[in-house]
C-alpha cells in the first residue's frame, strides 16, 4: 500500500525503510500536501534552508506510475533555498513511476555527503556512490548517459543537478529524462547542498493498488475521455506554447519584462509555429496521452542543434522570447538547453535576465556592470554567456543568480523585481486576470500558476460540478471563493500528483484516489483533503515567517498597460485579499488560520505544538 | 429583416459579409481551408444542420448549407449544441475558448487554428452583423 518511505541520511550513509501513519495518507493524500506533513513535524526554522538537517524530500502520489491520466509525474519538496519558504517543483518524466516499482513512494534525504555522491537505488538495493567524476564536469545531459552506463542499468532513470544546483543557485532545478525539470523554488541548490550530484532508480515490482480491477476500469475510460478532449488535440499538436497568440491576444503573455502589452514577433515563436518548422516528434511522460513535450531539430544556422532535442515549452518562448523581445525560435530553443544543461529554472532566469536588459536599456547599468555585454532588447546573444555565470556565480552572474529581488535592490530599484514571496512570477500576467493575481498572492511558494492555474478557468475551463463556474476576469469582487475552491482542487492534483493539462473531473479522480488507495470519499471529502494540504504548507510558512504584508504584487504589475488585451486593467488586491481572507478562514493581520478553521480541517495539533 | 439561424440564407448572409471587411481580409490572409460548421440539435431545432464555408486568404469563396455531409471533404470541422453556437455568435463566448474547453469541438490541423486567432475574432464580428434569428 502507499506510504513506504525511504530515508537516507548522506551525513552517515544510513538508510531505513519504514511505512508511513495511514492518518498521514488518509489526510493529505501524497505528494506535496504529504510532504508539508511530513517537513512540519522537521521543521527547525532556525537551520538556514541550506543546512544539512533540511531534508529533501522526493515524494510521489497514490496514482503515480499506474497509467492513470497522467500520473508519471512526482514531485521535489523542501524548504525553498530561493524564497526561505515553503518549496515544490513537479516534475513528469519516468523518475516518479521508476521509484514505485522500486517500493518508494517517499525519499527522504539529509545530511550532507562527505564528497560528491550520487545515491543508486535497485529495488531494495541502495548504495551511495561517489560522483567526483561528473561534479563540475558533466552537464545533466551528459550525467543521466554518464551514470545509467555507470550502473549497468540502460532502463535506469536518472535526477540530477547541473553547475547550477552544485554551486547552490538559488534558481537551480533538478533534471531527469533529458529535458524534464523541476524546475522553481530552488530545490537543485537543495541538493547541491547535499553534495547529491544524483538519483539513479531502477525498479522491478509492481505498484500496488487496493482495488486493481476497478482502478484499472477506470483508468482506461479516463484516458479514452482525455484523448477525445480539445485541449488534448491542442496540446499534442503544438506543445505547451501552442496556444501563444492567444495568450497575447488576451494579454496574459508577458512582454518586454512586463512592460509592453503586444509583440508582433509572439508569432514567430509560438508552439503553432515550432509545429509547422522545427517540430520532429512529441514527448509524453509516463503513460501520459497528452504527449505535450516537444522533439524538435534545427538543421542549419548559428542554433543548429545536434539532431534532434527538446523544444521549449510556453514558459521557455516567453522568458527568452516575449519577454526579449526575441522572436528566433532556434534562439530560444538554444537557450531552453542551455537552461537544462546547467540545471537552471528558466522562469526565474529569463525574468532576471529580462530585468537586466530593462535596467540597461534605463541606463541604470551599462557595459561597466554586464562586464561588457550591450543588452538590446531583440538580441539573445548575451544571455547564452551570462547563463553559464549565473551558473557558475562569477562577475555580473553570480548577482543574475540570486534573481530579481537581488538584483533589482543592488540597483536601487526594488519596485522593478517582479516577484511575490521571493519567485518570479511566471508567464502569465496579472493584469489579464484578476483570479490569477489572487493565485498568485497566496501561493505558498510564491508567484506560481502551479498551485492554481485560474487563469484557466477565467478563460472558460471551469469546474461546473465542484461549482466553479466562469467569472468575469477583470472582476474582483466575488472572485476569492472560486480561487480558494480552485486552490483546493489543484492542492489535491499536486497530492496525486497529477497534470493540470489533464481535463479530468473531479469525479473521475476521486473514484481513482478511492480505487488507488482502498477509500470510500465523495468529491467534498477530496477537496477538503486538498484544503488540508493547503493550509499546512501555509503553517510551515507561517512558521518560516511569512507575513500577510508580504502577499503583493510588485509594483511594475500595478501599472496598467495602455493597449493589448488587457484593456488597462489593474487588479485591486486589497480587495481581493480581503474577501480571500474570510473565505479562507485566516486572520487578516496574523496570517493564521483561525483555531475554527484548524479544527474543522483537522490540523488543530498545530495549535498544541510547542513550536509555535 | 432577420435571417433565422442555422439555414442557407444566414451562411450566404454572413460570406457577403466576410467578403466586404477589411478586417477579415487582412486578419485571414494566411488562412486556407474549408469549414463544415455542425450545428447540433436543441431548443426548436430538432435535427443537425451543417453549414460548409470555403474561407481562403481573408475571403470566402462559398458558402452554402449542406444536405449531405459526404458531398464535400473539407479540412476542419467545428460541432457543438446550437446554443453553444448562439454563446459564440453574440460574444458570449469566446471561440478559441470555446474549443480549447470542448464546448465546440474541432476536427483538423489545431495548429493553423490557433494560428489565427484573429481571424476567429473577426469570424465572430461578422457573425454579429448579421440580423439573426435563433431557435427558441
Amino acid at each position: 500500500m502507499y506510504g513506504r518511505m525511504l530515508k537516507v541520511d548522506l551525513s552517515r550513509g544510513d538508510v531505513a525503510f519504514s511505512m508511513l501513519p495511514r492518518d498521514y495518507v488518509e489526510g493529505f493524500i501524497g505528494g506535496s500536501s504529504l510532504a508539508s506533513r511530513l517537513l512540519w513535524d522537521a521543521l527547525n526554522p532556525q537551520h538556514n534552508p541550506l543546512h544539512p538537517d533540511n531534508p529533501l524530500i522526493f515524494i510521489t502520489g497514490p496514482m503515480t506510475g499506474t497509467g492513470g491520466p497522467t500520473t508519471g509525474r512526482f514531485t521535489i519538496c523542501g524548504r525553498s533555498p530561493q524564497t526561505g519558504l515553503w518549496g515544490e517543483s513537479n516534475i513528469g518524466g519516468f523518475v516518479g513511476p521508476e521509484l514505485r516499482q522500486a517500493g518508494i513512494d517517499v525519499l527522504w534525504i539529509i545530511g550532507r555527503a562527505p564528497e560528491p555522491a550520487y545515491l543508486y537505488i535497485h529495488d531494495e538495493n541502495v548504495t551511495l556512490r561517489s560522483a567526483r567524476h561528473v561534479w563540475g564536469q558533466a552537464d545533466t545531459y551528459a550525467t543521466q548517459a554518464l551514470l545509467r552506463e555507470e550502473v549497468g542499468e540502460p532502463r535506469a532513470r536518472v535526477a540530477c543537478i547541473g553547475l547550477a544546483g552544485e554551486n547552490r543557485v538559488p534558481m537551480a532545478g533538478i533534471l531527469s529524462d533529458h529535458g524534464r525539470l523541476a524546475a522553481r523554488t530552488g530545490m537543485g541548490a537543495l541538493m547541491g547542498a547535499k553534495n547529491l550530484k544524483a538519483i539513479v532508480v531502477r525498479g522491478t515490482g509492481k505498484i500496488p493498488l487496493a482495488r486493481g480491477d476497478e482502478y484499472a476500469k477506470l483508468r482506461v475510460a479516463s484516458n479514452k475521455s482525455l484523448l477525445e478532449q480539445n485541449m488534448t488535440a491542442v496540446l499534442r499538436a503544438t506543445g505547451t506554447s501552442g496556444a501563444a497568440e492567444y495568450l497575447q491576444f488576451l494579454g496574459d503573455m508577458p512582454q518586454k519584462y512586463w512592460t509592453q502589452a503586444t509583440f508582433e514577433g509572439a508569432a514567430s515563436i509560438s508552439g503553432s509555429t515550432m509545429a509547422e518548422t522545427i517540430l520532429t516528434g512529441t514527448k509524453a511522460c509516463q503513460g501520459c496521452v497528452i504527449a505535450c513535450g516537444r522533439e524538435v531539430e534545427i538543421v542549419q544556422g548559428p542554433y543548429a542543434t545536434k539532431g534532434k532535442t527538446k523544444g521549449p515549452e510556453y514558459e521557455t518562448i516567453c522568458s527568452f522570447g516575449s519577454q526579449l523581445l526575441v522572436d528566433d525560435l532556434a534562439a530560444i530553443t538554444a537557450l531552453g538547453e542551455v537552461c537544462d544543461r546547467l540545471g537552471l529554472d528558466s522562469i526565474s532566469a529569463g525574468n532576471t535576465l529580462a530585468l537586466a536588459y530593462l535596467l540597461f536599456e534605463r541606463g541604470v547599468i551599462t557595459e561597466k556592470e554586464t562586464e561588457g555585454w550591450t543588452l538590446r532588447w531583440g538580441d539573445p546573444s548575451p544571455c547564452f554567456v551570462l547563463l553559464e555565470k549565473m551558473a557558475r556565480r562569477e562577475g555580473f552572474g553570480a548577482l543574475l543568480a540570486q534573481g530579481t529581488r537581488a538584483l533589482a535592490a543592488h540597483f536601487g530599484m526594488p519596485e522593478l523585481a517582479v516577484e511575490v514571496n521571493g519567485l518570479e512570477v511566471p508567464m502569465h500576467d496579472p493584469r489579464a486576470f484578476s483570479g490569477q493575481t489572487l493565485s498568485y498572492l497566496t501561493s505558498p511558494r510564491g508567484a506560481c500558476h502551479n498551485q492554481s492555474d485560474f487563469f484557466q478557468v477565467e478563460m472558460g475551463g471551469t469546474l461546473e460540478e465542484i461549482g466553479i463556474s466562469l467569472p468575469e476576469r477583470f472582476r474582483d469582487e466575488g472572485k476569492a471563493g472560486l480561487v480558494a475552491r480552485h486552490q483546493h482542487w489543484r492542492t489535491v492534483c499536486n497530492s496525486l500528483v497529477t497534470c493540470y493539462f489533464a481535463v479530468v473531473s473531479p469525479m473521475t479522480i476521486c473514484e481513482l484516489l478511492n480505487a488507488a488507495l482502498g477509500l470510500d470519499w465523495d468529491v467534498e471529502t477530496m477537496l477538503r483533503a486538498g484544503e488540508r494540504g493547503w493550509n499546512m504548507k501555509r503553517l510551515i510558512n507561517l512558521r518560516l515567517g511569512l507575513r500577510p504584508e508580504y502577499e503583493k504584487l510588485p509594483r511594475l504589475l500595478l501599472q496598467p498597460l495602455p493597449e493589448g488585451g488587457q484593456q488597462g486593467y489593474v487588479p485591486d488586491v486589497e480587495k481581493l485579499l480581503s474577501e480571500y481572507y474570510v473565505v479562507s478562514g485566516w486572520d487578516r493581520t496574523t496570517g493564521w488560520p483561525t483555531p475554527e478553521k484548524l479544527r474543522s480541517l483537522g490540523l488543530d495539533f498545530v495549535l498544541r505544538a510547542d513550536v509555535l | 429583416m432577420s435571417i433565422p439561424f442555422p439555414s442557407d440564407a444566414w451562411i450566404k448572409a454572413m460570406m457577403e459579409d466576410l467578403n466586404q471587411s477589411q478586417a477579415y481580409e487582412e486578419a485571414a490572409k494566411n488562412w486556407e481551408g474549408d469549414f463544415y460548421f455542425v450545428i447540433e440539435p436543441g431548443g426548436s431545432l430538432d435535427h443537425t444542420v451543417i453549414l460548409y464555408m470555403d474561407l481562403w486568404h481573408g475571403k470566402c469563396r462559398e458558402a452554402y448549407e449542406v444536405k449531405d455531409p459526404e458531398a464535400r471533404q473539407p479540412a476542419f470541422w467545428l460541432s457543438g449544441p446550437v446554443q453553444t453556437w448562439k454563446k459564440v455568435m453574440t460574444r458570449q463566448l469566446d471561440p478559441i475558448q470555446a474549443m480549447m474547453t470542448g464546448q465546440l469541438r474541432l476536427r483538423g490541423n489545431m495548429a493553423m487554428v490557433m494560428k489565427n486567432v484573429r481571424a476567429a475574432k473577426e469570424l465572430v464580428e461578422s457573425c454579429t452583423r448579421i440580423p439573426t434569428i435563433f431557435p427558441v
